[in-house]
């Protein structure tokens, strides 16, 4: 332990500047030897007109960039130097045209004119409306068992799970002993319409329906109570269950 | 084209109810009367893709003239979503689904005085202070 801190010790001023200062004056001399390799065999760059040798006499000891090689081999041995990128392309003509002429606005215009002349795409809500998924999140609902049983057992998970903290439930026993609630509030101003409430639910109690048309003229007609979730679900019942019988392969 | 398809509404459907559609629903169609849900609203449906739009091929006729989205009763509203394939009337799944305990539809009934106003269905916690004087008591 206390060696090694003396080693740190040790070695972090020469790793935080001497460090620096010698590879800095390693690269020094780097240079100067590369330019002295080329002082000795001096390059005549010669030019691609008056150049005997394709390929000039090079020192290897210098560095060189591949165009540079290519500049001294002279411009028609570069690669690709033969090649037209014209050829297959739009004649000046062609170009001169679609600018100055803007025929892109007309080509364009004319795909409105079409459209002008097709039967529209607009669904006229209500009278139509758009697809829903059997998995669709709106308006919640408490379900009861085909005896007319309440399912919800007050178990609480759905409140405890809500990111919103929109569920409120209170709980007793009945008179035959079974527990129920005495209280579900779903404030549907803070609903978030996740659906953790219905994935929560053991017995498939809450559940949110296909409703999206339940929009209100006062705030407080969202601040929904137990009566309110259960007429829900005594209306909406042979829907809410026909979806989760399309579901009941995937869950 | 939208013009003749008005025109071939007109000599299908009639004038009469060919006025009602452009009037209501702003765009005359046509197609095979699906079913009437207990309310007297009608649902219609045609689904030959050169006559009306994929998405628009099926449509209701609201019997009030106060129409509301949320008039359309929950079993034909999972069909006019698209959601279920066959109208409630011969969907086996829907009818075998439907309890005996399942309440009449009513529409979204905000801004009546029927509209839904929230109570507390416990009894309250917290009671205000009744001074009970020896006189009270006995």
């Amino acid at each position: 332990m206390q060696a090694s801190r003396a080693l740190i010790a040790r070695q972090a001023p020469r790793s935080l500047f001497t460090n620096n200062i010698q590879s800095s004056l390693r690269s020094l001399v780097l240079t100067r030897r590369t330019y002295a390799a080329r002082a000795t065999t001096p390059v005549t760059p010669e030019s691609p007109v008056t150049q005997k040798d394709p390929v000039p006499p090079l020192s290897p000891s210098t560095v060189r960039s591949p165009g540079l090689e290519y500049y001294l081999a002279g411009a028609d041995k570069v690669p690709g130097s033969t090649v037209n990128p014209y050829k297959d392309g739009p004649s000046a003509l062609d170009k001169a045209m679609t600018s100055f002429l803007f025929t892109e606005l007309i080509r364009g215009m004319w795909i409105v004119l079409e459209q002008f002349f097709r039967p529209p795409y607009t669904i006229m809500y209500p009278f139509e409306k758009g697809p829903l998924s059997p998995r669709f999140r709106g308006e919640h609902a408490l379900r009861r068992y085909p005896n007319g049983e309440e399912r919800c057992i007050a178990c609480k998970l759905c409140e405890a799970i809500c990111p919103a903290q929109a569920i409120t439930i209170e709980s007793e026993a009945r008179a035959d002993g079974s527990r129920r609630t005495t209280k579900y509030d779903i404030d549907m101003t803070k609903c978030i319409y996740c659906g953790f409430c219905q994935e929560a639910c053991p017995v498939d109690a809450i559940v949110e329906t296909q409703n999206q048309e339940f929009s209100t003229e006062t705030r407080e007609e969202l601040l929904y109570n137990k009566e309110k979730l259960l007429a829900n679900g005594d209306r909406a019942e042979a829907e809410i269950a026909a979806n989760l019988h399309s579901e009941h392969v995937y869950r | 084209m939208s013009v003749a398809r008005t025109v071939r509404s007109f000599f299908r459907v009639g004038p009469r109810e060919w006025w009602r559609q452009l009037q209501y629903i702003g765009d005359a169609k046509s197609g095979t009367l699906v079913g009437t849900d207990r309310f007297g609203n009608r649902y219609y449906e045609n689904l030959n893709g050169h006559e009306e739009v994929p998405g628009r091929h099926r449509w209701v006729d609201y019997a009030q003239h106060e129409f509301n989205a949320s008039q359309v009763p929950p079993e034909w509203h999972s069909w006019i979503s698209h959601i279920r394939r066959d109208p409630p009337t011969e969907d086996p799944v829907i009818q075998k689904m439907t309890p005996p305990w399942q309440a009449p539809y009513y529409e979204n009934l905000t801004g009546t005085r029927a509209a839904y106003r929230p109570y507390n269905t416990v009894a309250p916690k917290i009671n205000a202070w009744e001074p009970r004087t020896a006189r009270s008591r006995q």
